[in-house]
């Protein structure tokens, strides 16, 4: 079966790793993720900021392209480029003005945009489509003794209406590792901000992030983080290296996105390439589980 | 042109609806004049021939309000009027009255916003209809 | 024909502002009927009703149509004047050009002319309504009031004292209600206990009270002076006359389920008496969890008990009293934690409401009145009290203020720290609201003397790390966020509507507001009547207050009962269905359509009849008669039909 799917810039360059392992694991549940033609970048931060309607442009820009290649949904798999293409749509449905002002300034398309696209986190394909009682009989090899903790941060559950799991008590990560064999752990900080673009300009802040949602992460037993997002991925993972150095006590712990442990689990196994993208070698807790 | 205004006549219980219209008034909600109160002690009270009445005598719409089912202070009043609606809007068609200008809703003395959308809506309704025809056609 | 004065009212500028109430009095001089036409600043005023009052006798007049607000709120005061000069009072028609029109209108042309309109339908109406007498029907002196908390007691012994008979049923098996849970009140910390106690004895004693515990009201049929009410006793499978309360049967129990009564802290049997002051004194047992019941397993108490109390086949017993007025008096219960995911649902032992809290710091509750917290027992050294859990958050939970949370957190963090000297309480609140004699000083007092710190800000998560709950929040003041490891957490649930009254109220058609509260009659004016004619509130079941308030109102309900029974008779209102003995066939329809069996057939006539007295005024049977034979007294169809008229021309 097939599904439209849209991946963002960032599955092309810095998380290679997501998106090849979660075609993989798409192929094992009987599903092909297809790229949608033509996309643009989603817009990302530029999007959030209410006052310029030209800001939008980016997002609704792709969901064009969806509508004239007749898709009447797009699975997403970055909780950035799902939030900013919800958004989108949200700002521009919900009020006629906006939508066409918006058609305004895309004179030059050849359709007018109507807003009919659906954008679907995978999780939600996963939980609702598949079922996790499915994904639990595909499973070969059970994470079993493995401690997860599933990394919500804030684009997957805010705004409350985007949200793919109750907002305040999400667990649908959770349960997707139970079924893979996991002991999910449902730490405190898992909703907390990864400080997100803070980290280019202000580092410190993401550094102090860091260094309160791993040890958070810690102390409530887990041994390894699981995301749905290349930013979080990159604060949470890349930046414990100057977390290490900022606090000595400090102790490094692996972040993997969902689908690459789904693929272990699944009988994908672990792709080698997908381990220079991670700063925590992955692979020690793995070989010590028995997983590789 | 003189914008069209519609004549709703409407048939309120005293107990919710007319309550809840009292209740967009305290709350100081908004919607047009074109609503025309009747005050009635429950709409079981309201006899088909009062509705068919305001249409030949010329009135674009005719509202009722009652309590939701299950809380009629007379206990089944509203049950009566529910049936006795769908009877009138069937006796509607086949005079060749248009049962589209007709509405019954349910709006307790707590819905005062309900009241005032629902007047808001059935008037834009009415207004989108134009004038109710058949008071040129009397046949009766 | 009827020469009839039209008033129009200007209510200030609340109906002037947007009717024009000059060229109102213009148009409608000429109109058919009206005699004289005059407009004022306030037609309730004295000077307006005088005004009334003369040109009734200057301009001879023989019918009033007022245009003012609702008739709900004036109707009574125009009909008094009326009475004054010897008019009958069904010659008055209130003309709602408020409420109805110039509150809700802005256009002037418009809405001047919609009361035009109204003020038409008035007269045309006034000028077919007979003058009427109200009907007399026999008031019986005894009073119905519904949930045996501090509002049902104080009620009960108020109209008790004054001599009249009072059924109080209270569906648990002890009165007392939430009252008697408390520690200690606001804001004098006198012993909730202590005062609550002589009145459940007192209620107990009276001659004049019939207790009805472990019951429940199915249904009233009847109209104001003339209710019947059926109750349901729930078998306590416990004979109070032989029962000795010696306690020999809870001992050999088995079964062990939480106290509802220490708020789940503590374990009770299934055979138990609710707590040691419970009124009626005597042993219930819990069928949902004892083992003698489909299929007996265990007979263990019956063994035990020495006089043979306990009969395990016992049923409901059903009782129909008659009463002539019900004051409902169901209460409250907190807003579920189980619903606030951001606090954990109640998932953590240490983080309680306010009843558990309030069970802790009793010296009746399972501590003992010592302060350990649930989950290990260790005195708890910083607590974090949270005002406002699950109240004015109209978009998740109650869009309300609770009223009373603000003042039993203070009252909680005060008698935490008369328990715990070195303990340090944390307050997060939105607003102090301490409006009530003696309340602000008390709050100056608890701040100054008691160290307790208040951060201005909601908390926005709570966890458990260790043995601690981590409070995440936020102290609005200096935006600085805020982490606090407490040993344990408070949170000031709000207040709702009884859980059980729900099934009560909408049997009794009671009207209520979007949040479960009891509509009253007039939310100033008549704060204890509901609209409902015979029935009175009392307590939390019409919004949230707190024990002083709620003792004021019930005292108040009761004394507009004893006003109400102090009558000989009551009058019942004379819009009646009547019937044209000439046009009747006697088909029957009516009967059948009548809800309280007003409608009889006259066997030798042979035609349908209306009992004045049970006859309500809905009118359902006046819209199915085939022959137009039955007619409503002041409402007929030719009346309405007029009224349809005016709207329907132009």
């Amino acid at each position: 079966m097939n599904l439209p799917y849209y991946p963002g810039c960032t599955l092309k360059a810095n998380a290679e790793n997501f998106e090849d392992s979660a075609i993989k694991v798409m192929e094992i549940l009987g599903y092909q993720l297809n790229e949608m033609k033509d996309w643009v970048c989603c817009g990302t931060v530029f999007s959030m900021t209410t006052d310029d309607l030209m800001l939008q442009l980016a997002s609704i820009r792709n969901l064009l392209r969806a509508e004239e290649q007749n898709l009447n949904e797009l699975v997403v798999l970055c909780s950035m480029c799902y939030n900013t293409l919800q958004r989108a749509k949200k700002f521009i449905t919900e009020d006629e003005e906006h939508l066409n002002k918006v058609n305004d300034l895309m004179y030059k398309e050849n359709i007018l945009y109507e807003g009919t696209v659906d954008i679907v986190h995978l999780l939600t394909v996963l939980k609702d489509r598949i079922t996790f009682d499915k994904i639990k009989e595909k499973v070969k090899k059970p994470l079993s003794s493995l401690k997860i903790g599933g990394y919500y941060g804030c684009l997957l559950v805010r705004p409350k209406e985007f949200a793919i799991d109750d907002f305040e008590d999400p667990s649908i990560i959770e349960d997707l590792f139970s079924s893979l064999g996991a002991e999910s752990i449902a730490f405190p900080y898992r909703l907390e901000c990864c400080g997100a673009y803070q980290t280019i300009t202000k580092k410190d802040v993401t550094i102090k992030r860091t260094y309160e949602i791993i040890n958070s992460a810690r102390r409530a037993g887990c041994e390894a983080l699981v995301t749905s997002c290349p930013l979080c991925a990159f604060n949470l993972d890349q930046r414990q290296k100057e977390t290490a150095e900022e606090f000595i006590e400090f102790e490094t712990m692996p972040v993997f996105y969902f689908t690459e442990l789904m693929s272990v689990a699944l009988g994908g196994g672990w792709d080698k390439s997908w381990s220079k993208m991670h700063y925590v070698d992955p692979r020690p807790i793995l070989k010590e589980k028995r997983l590789i | 042109m003189k914008e069209y205004k519609p004549k709703i006549v409407c048939f309120l219980c005293k107990w919710c609806t007319s309550a809840g219209a009292d209740l967009a008034g305290t709350s100081r909600l908004k919607y047009p004049a074109s609503i025309l109160p009747i005050r009635v002690m429950c709409s079981s009270r309201i006899d088909p021939m009062f509705v068919v009445k305001a249409f030949l005598n010329g009135a674009d719409g005719v509202f009722i309000g009652g309590c939701h089912p299950g809380d009629c202070h007379y206990h089944e009043g509203n049950y009566h009027t529910r049936r006795r609606f769908a009877m009138l809007t069937k006796v509607f068609d086949t005079l060749g009255l248009d049962s589209k200008r007709l509405k019954l809703s349910w709006i307790s003395a707590s819905e005062g916003t309900k009241f005032a959308k629902v007047s808001n809506e059935y008037t834009e309704k009415i207004k989108s209809y134009g004038e109710n025809p058949s008071k040129w056609n009397v046949f009766l | 024909m009827k020469r009839i004065g039209v008033f129009i009212c200007h209510c200030g500028i609340n109906i002037k502002g947007t009717i024009d109430v000059e060229k109102l009095t213009e148009e409608l001089a000429e109109y058919p009927g009206v005699a004289y036409i005059e407009n004022y600043i306030f037609m309730c005023s004295e000077p307006g009703q005088k005004l009334i009052r003369d040109t009734i006798v200057e301009h001879k007049l023989d019918g009033v149509v007022v245009a003012a607000c609702s008739p709900t709120l004036h109707e009574t005061t125009f009909q008094d004047a009326l009475d004054e000069m010897n008019i009958n009072r069904h010659q008055l028609e209130i003309a709602n050009i408020r409420e109805q029109c110039s509150w809700v209108h802005d256009d002037i042309e418009e809405a001047t002319r919609k009361a035009n309109l109204i003020i038409k339908t008035a007269v045309e109406k006034l000028k077919l309504n007979e003058s009427l007498i109200p009907i007399s029907a026999p008031l019986t002196k005894r009073v119905l009031i519904i949930g045996g908390g501090i509002a049902g007691i104080q009620a009960a012994l108020d109209i008790a004292d004054g001599g009249y008979e009072v059924i109080l049923v209270e569906k648990e098996p002890s009165i007392g209600g939430h009252m008697i849970q408390l520690s200690e009140t606001f804001p004098t910390l006198d012993c909730s206990q202590c005062i609550m106690t002589p009145k459940m004895v007192a209620v107990n004693k009276h001659k004049n009270i019939k207790l009805f515990a472990n019951s429940e009201v199915e249904s009233i049929e009847g109209f104001v002076g003339n209710f019947k009410v059926n109750i349901k006793r729930k078998p306590q499978y416990v004979d109070p006359d032989k029962c000795t309360i010696c306690d020999d049967c809870t001992p050999v129990c088995p079964v062990v389920v939480p106290s509802e009564y220490d708020e789940g802290m503590s374990w009770r049997k299934a055979i138990y008496i609710p707590f040691p002051q419970s009124i009626p004194a005597t042993f219930t047992i819990d069928t949902e969890n004892c083992l003698g019941f489909n299929p007996i397993a265990c007979t263990k108490c019956s063994d035990a008990c020495e006089p043979d109390a306990i009969d395990y086949d016992k049923k409901p017993e059903y009782f129909e009293e008659e009463i002539g007025a019900v004051i409902v008096a169901t209460g409250f219960d907190l807003y579920p934690v189980e619903n606030m995911a951001e606090y954990g649902y109640g998932k953590y032992p240490d983080v309680l409401d306010g009843l558990q809290f309030e069970r802790i710091l009793s010296a009746t509750g399972p501590t003992g009145g010592e302060m350990h917290r649930p989950s290990d027992g260790k005195v708890p050294k910083e607590i974090v009290f949270i005002q406002c859990s699950g109240s004015r958050d109209p978009e998740r939970h109650l869009p309300y203020c609770s009223r009373i949370c603000c003042m039993y957190t203070i009252k909680h963090a005060k008698l935490y720290k008369h328990k715990v000297h070195d303990g340090q309480p944390y307050i997060f609140y939105i607003d102090i609201r301490s409006g009530g004699k003696r309340y602000e000083e008390f709050v100056q007092q608890a701040v100054s003397e008691d160290g307790i710190v208040y951060f201005r800000g909601k908390v926005a998560r709570i966890y458990k790390e260790a043995d601690k709950m981590i409070v995440h929040g936020i102290d609005t003041l200096t935006s600085k966020k805020i982490e606090i490891k407490a040993d344990m957490v408070v949170l000031a649930m709000g207040i709702k509507p009884n859980n059980s009254a729900e099934k009560v109220i909408s049997n009794l058609k009671l009207n209520t507001d979007e949040n479960g509260f009891l509509i009253e009659a007039h939310p100033k004016l008549r704060p204890v009547e509901s609209l409902q004619s015979g029935f009175y509130l009392a307590g939390t079941a019409q919004g949230p207050k707190d024990i002083p308030d709620t003792v004021s109102q019930a005292s108040a309900a009761a004394a507009k009962v004893l006003a109400l029974l102090s009558n000989d008779e009551i009058s019942h209102s004379p819009i009646v269905a009547i019937v044209n003995e000439e046009l009747c066939s006697g088909c029957g329809i009516c009967v059948s359509t009548c809800p309280y069996g007003a409608r009889e057939l006259d066997e030798i006539k042979k035609i349908a009849t209306v009992n004045d007295v049970l006859c309500e005024g809905c009118g359902a049977c006046i819209s199915v008669c085939p022959s137009s034979a039955a007619q409503q007294k002041n409402l007929t169809d030719e009346q309405i039909l007029n009224m349809v008229k005016i709207y329907s021309y132009l």
